[in-house]
């Protein structure tokens, strides 16, 4: 009994979700003589299927309507940011309701390195793929920063712990407008700008198949691009070494630290991923406001707010904890829903953006729905989306 | 039953070591005392397990075995006293570095990932042997991918040997009790350890299920001749299988000799047989 007595006191996930390693399918084994066949071959389908699903991406923007589009970046943006939250929360089993905050971090650390220095902002000036890559690793920098909170505190804890960082952004975007614009205008950021390709372009010239590629249809591939690299490093870590401590952590500290696994250090690095993700979500955030860095004027409600972290929470709670499909899957959920609905009621996006106060705005609807949907997961299906997509799948298998 | 003939050398060592060649150093626990505020759960207790031997660690409920097998393992900082491996001290060493030392472990209570694969559970033991962090396995470099390999397969050998091979694929979760046990003393074997700490692993399983456990303890023994320290219950299982029998009450050190001299201590009789009778009356 004894060893457990310190290993019970998990994350708020502990055992429960039964969605982890990729490689929990019930493969036969083959291959009797000789070495064992660790992994049948799947590798080559693997490699055709990714490949195929880049081929689609690269077409949709030139088959579907600008308005789709937004949505679909929209999606892609919670879709990266998800798939940090849901490695921290699923995978190493540490509770974050700050997520909304490294989404700021990443948001202003991309302008202030980015845009130069006018208009009295502070500004670096720097070429934007080096800055996109500096406001990611900076995101992490401040998540492996909260380590010494991250590592001493657990469960609901660490969650409380954690929205007080959604505050202390709060306030330092209001008291230094210099970096964060004000709350009232906010500031300008750059578009990406690859090897002379701008993905801001407001008057293309360039046109494929008779369809103009703008901002919308150029935001699209970079931000498919950017989810596909996303997930891909995702999946290869989760796989891995890294993946294996995160879940031991989650499961049981004792066994983990007897298998050499540092818990702190683990945790700590957990919490750098998942601020990663974020980060990178929140500068695919300014980018799809045609580079608008805009601080909230209340803490509850707006870009960076704590109706945004427990967004972000519902999407990984309704796709699964720890599955990196499920967070994909969630944020189509969640975060394209109060924008789909408007479009295919003939309204258009940008409307819902704006409704504010109205009683049953399209956000209204939707927070109703995920509500529902949150409770019946947690109470029928706590695997999630993910869980009830696998067990499909073995059904039809079996039939 | 695995069938060890069937598997060349299952314990080789990674480097290709042979079996046997490898050095197995003494693991000495010195003058060890545990207390939890005013409980002493291990009072000055000291007896070294011998190289490639195997050696029990017996006692009633509470006395203190999975207390050992923690300040072992550094879960728990000793009061006083220390554990050596060799010349290294292990009650010196940050926790998740003992690993490394060759110390495998292991658990009373089942502690695996049950969501995750057979192999995913195994190839945790591979921490302390592997390199690669988040980048270098997210970006499949070529060197940690042909590492990942390599380890994969001396973890599904393992499994192999512990009779478990078929499961490799399957969540730990869904498998039977005594199967569990076998990928927790997979994963514990994983480490590659001169030492293996075995915390009650016939607790749950029958009589039948006990004999082959005491088989493959005796074949983990030989096969890979590494040394066993090995806490356990029942006494049938114990003095089959030991080389020398350390008991331990309330903490304290009672008898430590070979088992059948302890089968004989009038104090063991009254303080461990006793107890037993107590339990199954
Ligand atoms: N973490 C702990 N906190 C307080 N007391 C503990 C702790 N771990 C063990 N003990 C106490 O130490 C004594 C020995 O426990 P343990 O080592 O688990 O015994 P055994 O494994 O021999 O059954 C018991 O009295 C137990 O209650
Ligand atoms: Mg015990």
């Amino acid at each position: 009994m004894s060893e457990t007595t310190r290993a019970e006191a998990t994350g708020p996930t502990a055992g429960a979700t039964g969605v982890d390693a990729a490689e929990t399918d019930s493969a036969a084994p083959d291959g009797q003589g000789g070495m064992p066949a660790v992994h049948p071959r799947r590798d080559r389908r693997r490699w055709l299927l990714w490949g195929a699903l880049v081929v689609v991406l690269f077409l949709v923007p030139i088959y579907l309507p600008g308005q789709y589009l937004i949505v679909s970046t929209w999606v892609m943006t919670g879709a990266v940011g998800a798939m940090g939250l849901t490695m921290l929360i699923g995978q190493a089993g540490q509770l974050s309701l700050a997520h909304s905050f490294f989404l700021l971090v990443g948001g202003v650390s991309y302008t202030v390195l980015s845009s130069d220095g006018t208009d009295g902002f502070v500004g670096l000036g720097l070429p934007t793929a080096l800055s996109l890559v500096l406001a990611v690793a900076i995101s992490a920098a401040v998540g492996a920063a909260f380590a010494p909170v991250s590592g001493r505190l657990t469960g609901i804890y660490l969650g409380v712990a954690s929205l007080s960082l959604v505050f202390l952004g709060w306030w330092l975007a209001r008291v230094l407008p210099s970096i964060a614009g004000s709350t009232s205008s906010g500031r300008y950021a750059d578009d990406l700008n690859l090897f002379g390709f701008d993905f801001g372009e407001k008057s293309p010239t360039l046109a494929i198949l008779g369809v103009p590629i703008g901002q919308n249809e150029r935001l699209f591939w970079l931000y498919a691009a950017l989810t596909l690299i996303a997930y891909f490093v995702a999946r290869g870590a989760v796989d891995g070494r890294v993946g294996r401590a995160w879940r031991a952590v989650r499961d049981n500290e004792a066994a983990a630290t007897v298998m050499g696994v540092s818990v702190v250090r683990q945790k700590s690095v957990a919490f750098a991923v998942s601020s990663a993700y974020a980060g990178l979500a929140g500068v695919m955030v300014v980018w799809w406001y045609d580079g608008l860095l805009k601080p909230d004027e209340a803490v509850d409600s707006g870009t960076y707010s704590t109706a945004v972290a427990i967004a972000y929470l519902a999407m990984v709670v309704i796709g699964g904890l720890g599955s990196l499909g499920g967070a994909i899957v969630g944020a189509a959920v969640v975060f394209g829903t109060p924008l789909i609905i408007p479009l295919l009621s003939q309204g258009d996006s940008s409307a819902v953006l704006s409704s504010g106060g109205t009683a049953f705005s399209p956000v209204v609807i939707t927070y109703l729905a995920y509500g529902a949907l949150i409770v019946l997961i947690v109470l029928f299906e706590p695997g999630g989306l993910a869980a009830l997509g696998r067990r499909l799948t073995a059904r039809l298998k079996r039939s | 039953m695995p069938d060890t003939t069937a598997h060349p050398t299952p314990g080789a060592p990674p480097a290709d070591v042979p079996a046997g060649a490898r050095e197995i150093p003494t693991l000495a626990v010195e003058d060890v005392t545990v207390r939890f505020g005013g409980i002493v759960a291990l009072d000055a207790v000291s007896f070294s397990v011998a190289p490639r031997s195997i050696h029990a660690l017996i006692g009633p409920n509470g006395a203190g075995k999975s207390t050992c097998f923690n300040a072992v393992t550094g879960i728990y900082r000793p009061t006083s006293g220390r554990v050596t491996l060799g010349d290294a001290v292990l009650t010196d060493t940050p926790p998740h570095q003992v690993a490394r030392l060759g110390v495998g472990r292991a658990f009373q209570n089942l502690a695996l990932v049950a969501g995750s694969s057979v192999l995913d559970n195994v190839m945790l033991g591979r921490y302390s042997l592997t390199s690669g962090g988040f980048l270098s396995y997210g970006l499949r470099l070529p060197r940690t991918m042909r590492a990942e390999r390599r380890h994969e397969e001396r973890a599904a050998e393992i499994c192999d040997f512990l009779g478990i091979g078929a499961h490799l694929h399957r969540p730990a979760g869904v498998l039977s009790y005594g199967d569990q046990k076998r990928v927790d003393i997979a994963r514990a074997l994983a480490v590659e350890p001169t030492v293996l700490l075995l915390d009650e692993p016939a607790a749950g399983m029958n009589a039948s299920e006990t004999a082959e456990l005491a088989h493959l303890i005796r074949d983990i023994s030989t096969g890979l001749s590494i040394s066993i320290l090995l806490v356990e219950h029942d006494m049938g299982l114990v003095m089959g299988i030991a080389d020398r029998v350390t008991v331990l009450d309330f903490g304290r050190l009672i008898a430590d000799d070979t088992p059948a001299v302890v089968q004989k201590d009038p104090a063991v009789i009254r303080a461990y047989l006793g107890s037993v009778e107590e339990e199954s009356a």
